[in-house]
């Protein structure tokens, strides 16, 4: 397996690389642009001598290269990401950690919802192409997918939360608690179509595969076919691509969601500190979710390459 | 549909090979026998067309407020109704489908055509140093997380950008696009009674705002349709017709002009429509989060916004359900066309 | 793959679908883990019944004594280091932890904190501080003079990063020598003996004290600071009513009372923030807060005089102006006529009735309401369009009038519609037409200082009831927050009189003077104060908020 090390190698090399440029590029994105941290955090004193006081107390009256380096021998050598303008009684990791796993929790059960749900629906609308059966399943997926999320959360909240009173208004209480059942359902509908979509058309794929019709010429019953040779060679694909890339998808809609809901998690912490210029932390969060990223990549690539026979024995397609 | 959605389409369209020259042709004939297809089409064309028109059919301008007519509902003189300062909704909306219009338009020539046609055929083409270059760059851009990005970027940098742009048109627009730029109404609120200054193509148009939200926007999405691009172009140049035609002695331009493009357009045209309904949602999400579009028009973003509080939920649901029922149903008409599309793309899943 | 494993695969997930159904469905139906909800009583001692990420950063544990809880909406605080934190989101907390030599009470005059009495000398300008023997930090430690000295000079040395300790505590004689890093240490502060302290100031200002109360000029604990200097606040050794129990990032800061507190232990046990949720009107209605703030949204239904709501409204006038300020240095603001024209223009009236809801109160004049030289007389420009129109046509750019731009805070993609009906008015009047700036927080204020905007929408809140702190420190000429860069040598004048002036009368009668010349020439266009709607719970006695940031928690009683 020389070229499967060798292009592991290649891939996890890439990582620091991109994790320079990215840092430098946010970097001088954040500070080159106007506005400072100071200012925002002072209240309503403008008193410009003393801003820059403590400008220099924190180093951001150098330059802006000589801020970078001093960053980045601090991040590699002592792990320190530096100082949060907006909670300054915190290093950033514990201020990023309970979010993150507040994140993490809310997003659970939409993404394990959205296979749960997605892919058996995928395989359906498959084995009822040509019914109304088909159209149906999808067209619906595709129906809540269209909803913004934008209108959907205020909706449901004043459905379920204000009329009703049967749900919180937002926040997070846990993952058993019923606070969690508005961001779910809002984070599971729109990517239930994509999921779906890929399922039913692996499945479609592999239905025309010679063997499958060998199979089913032999008599063996459809859903058998189906279950023990289309799943196995669809769902591998299908669940490794999309597992990486609706992690993608929950991080964006997590924004919206978390800012509408008043959930204390990193997407609406990453708004805050951008429009707070929260330099460290924004720099923290753009490098941890690139290096999800990229790993998620690689981890799919490498799933595909292992799990999916065809794939390997076609030498990869590996970009 | 999100960003992320968007690179799945894309993925499962490149499980399959594409052959043969009028694919293109064939396509759109098989398209156009779908009926859920053509019904799709006839919604987008119609919202982009109303959005074009926005300026002559709107009924009042867009910011027009009249505080003694605030929370109508729907009357002979504003046929939505109005909102808390007293704006009629009707011309609200059409000026929003408008923007909308605009920003999904440049982008998409920038970010989903342009870009990923002309780097993808590059890199598949030529290989090597370029190629290496482009899916590095590509790979860097992708691995970012989309929208955080775009948040950064547009709140960091909007302010430079606008002076940069001014300066850079007084050196060379100063003047002659007036008249042209006065008939298509892109300047000012949509009323006739303020006088407005129409010199400028960018700095006093519409544009203004846009320009960075659709630099941002096609920089983070030219990525996917050129991967996709890439690797077809790699597939097609060691094809015969295409070894024939460099043997014949065809420039490089000129291949990958006749050949290869036509054969990637397949592509391009499923890019597109995957991509429309990410670049509306996502200047929705922007202007709604405040780093959108701002000035030149309402977008939806801000309608939503508007209208999502509680007590006008409660008491004037239209003003919330207005612009939603139009996103949505634009929506929904992108996603079953891209739907639609894919599967006459893809011989086998038929 | 094996075949088994593609049914384990497939068997797995039914089993997740049926057992995600299955807690649904349990969730919705019946209980949640969490403290009481559902319309239940709010007011037990409630322990501490946290979820999520808790720091861990007990204080100390009481002594019995106190009772009950309060739980109502906060704000996560920037740093609750008295020195450093200038937001008020901070402060509401640091109020509770910390305290200074004086306080102000519930009708804003200053009593005794950690001083029980001082002396003024003859000339004003030497005041002596007798500590009060029983003032102690929360680990029972006594607090001495030597901290006074200490808190003082910590909060001005440019190491700890203030950015406004020159401002409250820039009157001590020899203060500024260690902002600007000439000295270490501050040359009025004289310890006289460990429970005695003496401040010279530089010239007999009345106000002094009044800066003594804000949190900059609170005492904080040296062992603890140079012991733990990058986290004592984390469980800070103040010497407030209450101690900070809890502070889980995002979630929630729980405040328990100090017992021991030289004041008097408060009667309130424990005061609960909730920093995270949805509509803080739904967790109220909910029985989740005791106390919630309303929007402008909910202000109407609940303002009706048959709303359930309505028995539990409370409003109260804060110390605070919304206004319009001119660049008085760029055209065409640099004529009083056309700022004078444009302050004629707004129907002020008709815009609070409208969009605000008639939620605030109109603007009579500079000075807020509840501070001394305000009257309730109205010394502002009305609504006189005509008069309006005159003035423009007589300033100098009647005819070459330029761009106009105004410029506020707003992240959000609308205008806010009291600066977008005010823009209106101008063009119906006026026929100018102005162009609305929306700048992020971030640069905003950057912007003003520079002097890149030609009016700007902003607001002002009073740090402590004295007119110097809104007149002086904002028009006098050479005052750093200046940011209407207006200079007129009899306004500097009257001002730097008012500030030694030792009658009081004659000294309010000079800002009044002063507050009229301002509103004449139309330095600012006062729009409105601010007032506070919340609502309040009938099983909670004893609340107010009070017009500025001080201590409201230690008489509240919570009768459940």
């Amino acid at each position: 397996m020389d070229g499967l090390a060798g292009y592991l190698l290649r891939r996890l090399l890439f990582l620091p690389i991109a994790l320079l440029i990215v840092s430098f590029a946010t970097f001088y994105i954040t500070r080159w642009g106007p506005g400072d941290p100071i200012s925002v955090y002072s209240g309503q004193y403008r008193d410009p001598e003393a801003f820059e006081r403590v400008r220099h107390k924190y180093g951001l009256d150098k330059p802006i290269y000589e801020q970078y380096g001093i960053w980045l021998r601090d991040v590699v050598t002592e792990g320190d990401f530096g100082v949060s303008f907006r909670y300054r009684d915190r290093t950033i990791p514990e201020i990023l950690g309970p979010k993150i796993w507040v994140s993490f929790r809310v997003g659970l059960w939409a993404f394990i919802l959205s296979f749960a749900i997605g892919i058996p629906a995928g395989v359906l609308a498959a084995t009822k192409q040509g019914n109304a059966g088909d159209p149906l399943i999808i067209g619906s997926f595709l129906f809540f997918q269209s909803i913004p999320v934008l209108v959907l959360t205020p909706i449901l909240v004043l459905i379920f939360a204000a009329k009703l009173h049967w749900l919180p208004a937002g926040g997070f209480d846990g993952i058993f608690s019923k606070s969690i059942i508005i961001p779910t359902i809002v984070l599971t509908l729109p990517g239930l179509a994509g999921i779906a979509r890929l399922a039913r058309a692996a499945t479609l794929a592999t239905l025309h595969e010679d063997f499958v019709r060998t199979a089913r010429a032999k008599g063996l019953r459809g859903d058998v076919v189906v279950m023990r040779h289309v799943a196995r060679n669809s769902l591998v694909p299908v669940m490794t691509t999309v597992v990486g890339l609706s992690f993608v998808g929950l991080v964006e809609g997590a924004i919206i969601t978390e800012t509408l809901l008043g959930i204390p998690g990193v997407g609406s912490f990453l708004f805050e500190s951008v429009t707070g210029r929260d330099y460290n932390v924004i720099l923290a969060m753009v490098l941890l979710t690139t290096t999800l990223f990229i790993l998620a990549n690689l981890i799919v690539d490498l799933a595909l390459v292992v799990l999916d026979p065809r794939i390997r024995a076609q030498g990869g397609q590996l970009r | 549909m999100t960003l992320a959605a968007q690179e799945v389409v894309i993925g499962e369209a490149e499980e399959h090979q594409y052959r043969g020259e009028s694919l293109t042709r064939r396509g759109i004939r098989r398209l156009l026998r779908k009926r859920i297809a053509v019904v799709c089409l006839i919604v987008i064309a119609a919202f982009y067309v109303t959005g074009i028109l926005a300026p002559w059919i709107a009924p009042h301008g867009w910011a027009e407020q009249n505080l003694d007519a605030s929370f109508q509902g729907p009357s002979w003189e504003h046929p939505l109704g109005t909102d808390r300062t007293g704006r009629d909704m009707l011309s609200r909306n059409l000026y929003a489908a408008r923007t909308t219009v605009i920003v999904t338009f440049a982008t998409i020539l920038t970010g989903s055509v342009l870009l990923p046609l002309t780097l993808g055929m590059l890199a598949g083409y030529r290989g090597g140093g370029a190629d290496s270059l482009i899916s590095r760059t590509g790979e860097i851009l992708a691995s970012l997380p989309g929208l955080p990005m775009l948040i950064l970027i547009s709140a960091a940098l909007r302010p430079r950008v606008e002076d940069w742009i001014e300066n850079v048109e007084e050196v060379i627009f100063a003047g002659w696009m007036d008249p042209g730029l006065r008939f298509l109404r892109l300047c000012g609120t949509g009323r006739d009674d303020v006088p407005v200054e129409c010199d400028h193509p960018i700095t006093d148009t519409v544009f203004d705002d846009y320009f960075l939200l659709v630099f941002v926007l096609s920089l983070f999405g030219w990525v996917g349709g050129m991967r996709l691009i890439r690797t077809q172009t790699m597939t097609l140049r060691d094809t015969d017709f295409v070894l024939a035609a460099r043997a014949n002695g065809a420039s490089t331009f000129r291949i990958l002009f006749s050949h290869i493009l036509p054969n990637v357009l397949p592509l391009v045209i499923v890019g597109v429509s995957a991509s429309l309904g990410a670049i509306a949602a996502a200047e929705i999400a922007l202007t709604f989060l405040g780093v959108g579009v701002q000035q030149a028009g309402p977008s939806f973003g801000i309608l939503i916004g508007e209208g999502a509080s509680r007590t006008v939920m409660e008491n004037h649901p239209q003003l919330l359900l207005i612009p939603a029922a139009i996103v949505a149903s634009l929506m929904f008409a992108f996603n079953l066309l891209g739907d639609a599309l894919i599967d006459v793309f893809t011989p086998r899943a038929r | 793959m094996s075949n088994r494993l593609i049914l384990a695969i497939g068997g797995v997930a039914a089993v997740l679908i049926l057992v995600l159904a299955g807690v649904l469905v349990f969730v919705v139906a019946g209980g949640d883990g969490d403290d009481g909800s559902d319309g239940q009583t709010q007011g037990q001692d409630n322990g501490s019944g946290d979820s999520g990420g808790d720091e861990g950063d007990d204080g100390d544990s009481p002594e019995p004594g106190g009772a009950g809880e309060l739980v109502l909406r906060g704000d996560d605080p920037i740093s609750l280091d008295p020195a450093i934190a200038q937001d008020v989101s901070s402060a509401n907390y640091i109020v509770e932890i910390f305290s200074g030599l004086v306080r102000l009470d519930k009708d804003l005059q200053v009593q005794p904190d950690l001083a029980e009495r001082w002396e003024r000398s003859d000339d004003g300008t030497k005041y002596t501080f007798f500590l009060n023997p029983r003032a102690t930090f929360h680990d029972r430690r006594p607090v001495t003079a030597e901290d006074v000295k200490y808190s003082f000079e910590r909060a001005l040395n440019p190491a700890t990063g203030s950015v406004v300790a020159e401002n409250f505590l820039g009157d001590i004689v020899g203060a500024r020598d260690v902002s600007r890093g000439r000295a270490d240490e501050v040359s009025g502060i004289r310890i006289i003996d460990d429970s005695t302290i003496e401040l010279t100031i530089d010239a007999p200002k009345e106000y002094f004290l009044y800066k003594l109360t804000y949190p900059t000029a609170f005492i904080v604990d040296e062992r603890q600071i140079t012991a733990r200097p990058t986290n004592w606040t984390r469980d800070p050794n103040g010497t407030g009513p209450y101690t900070l129990k809890q502070w889980a990032l995002g979630e929630r800061i729980v405040l328990e009372s100090f017992d021991n507190h030289h004041l008097g232990a408060p009667k309130l046990k424990t005061v609960r923030f909730e920093l995270s949720g949805g509509s803080s009107l739904i967790e109220y209605e909910d029985g989740n807060l005791d106390i919630s703030g309303i929007g402008l949204d909910d202000l109407a239904s609940i303002q009706e005089p048959g709303s359930e709501l309505n028995d539990e409204y409370v409003q109260t006038t804060q110390q605070a102006i919304d206004y319009i300020g001119f660049n008085t240095k760029t055209p065409p603001f640099d004529d009083p006529k056309v700022r004078q024209a444009f302050a004629l223009a707004i129907d002020r009236e008709k815009i609070a009735e409208v969009i605000l809801l008639d939620a605030v109160p109109l603007a009579s004049g500079i000075i807020p309401p509840g501070v001394p030289g305000h009257t309730d007389e109205d010394k502002t420009y009305g609504y006189e369009p005509d008069r309006a129109k005159q003035l423009l046509a007589e300033s100098q750019y009647a005819d070459d009038m330029p761009e106009i731009t105004l410029a506020e805070s707003g992240a959000g993609g609308t205008v806010g519609p009291t600066t977008d009906a005010i823009i209106q008015n101008w063009r119906e009047v006026l026929g100018v037409n102005v162009e609305i700036i929306q700048a992020e927080a971030a640069t905003f204020f950057n912007d003003i200082d520079q002097g890149r905007y030609q009016m700007f929408h902003l607001g002002w809140v009073m740090d402590y009831p004295d007119p110097e702190n809104i007149l002086d420190l904002l028009f006098h000429s050479r005052s750093r927050q200046n940011n209407t860069r207006y200079e007129n040598a009899e306004i500097d004048q009257m001002l730097e009189r008012a500030r030694v002036e030792q009658d009081s009368e004659a000294r309010l009668q000079i800002y009044q003077d002063v507050e009229r010349k301002l509103i004449e020439e139309a330095v600012w266009i006062p729009l409105f104060f601010n007032r506070a709607h919340y609502l309040v719970k009938p099983y909670v006695k004893g609340f107010t908020l009070p017009p500025t940031v001080i201590e409201r928690f230690r008489d509240v009683e919570v009768e459940r």
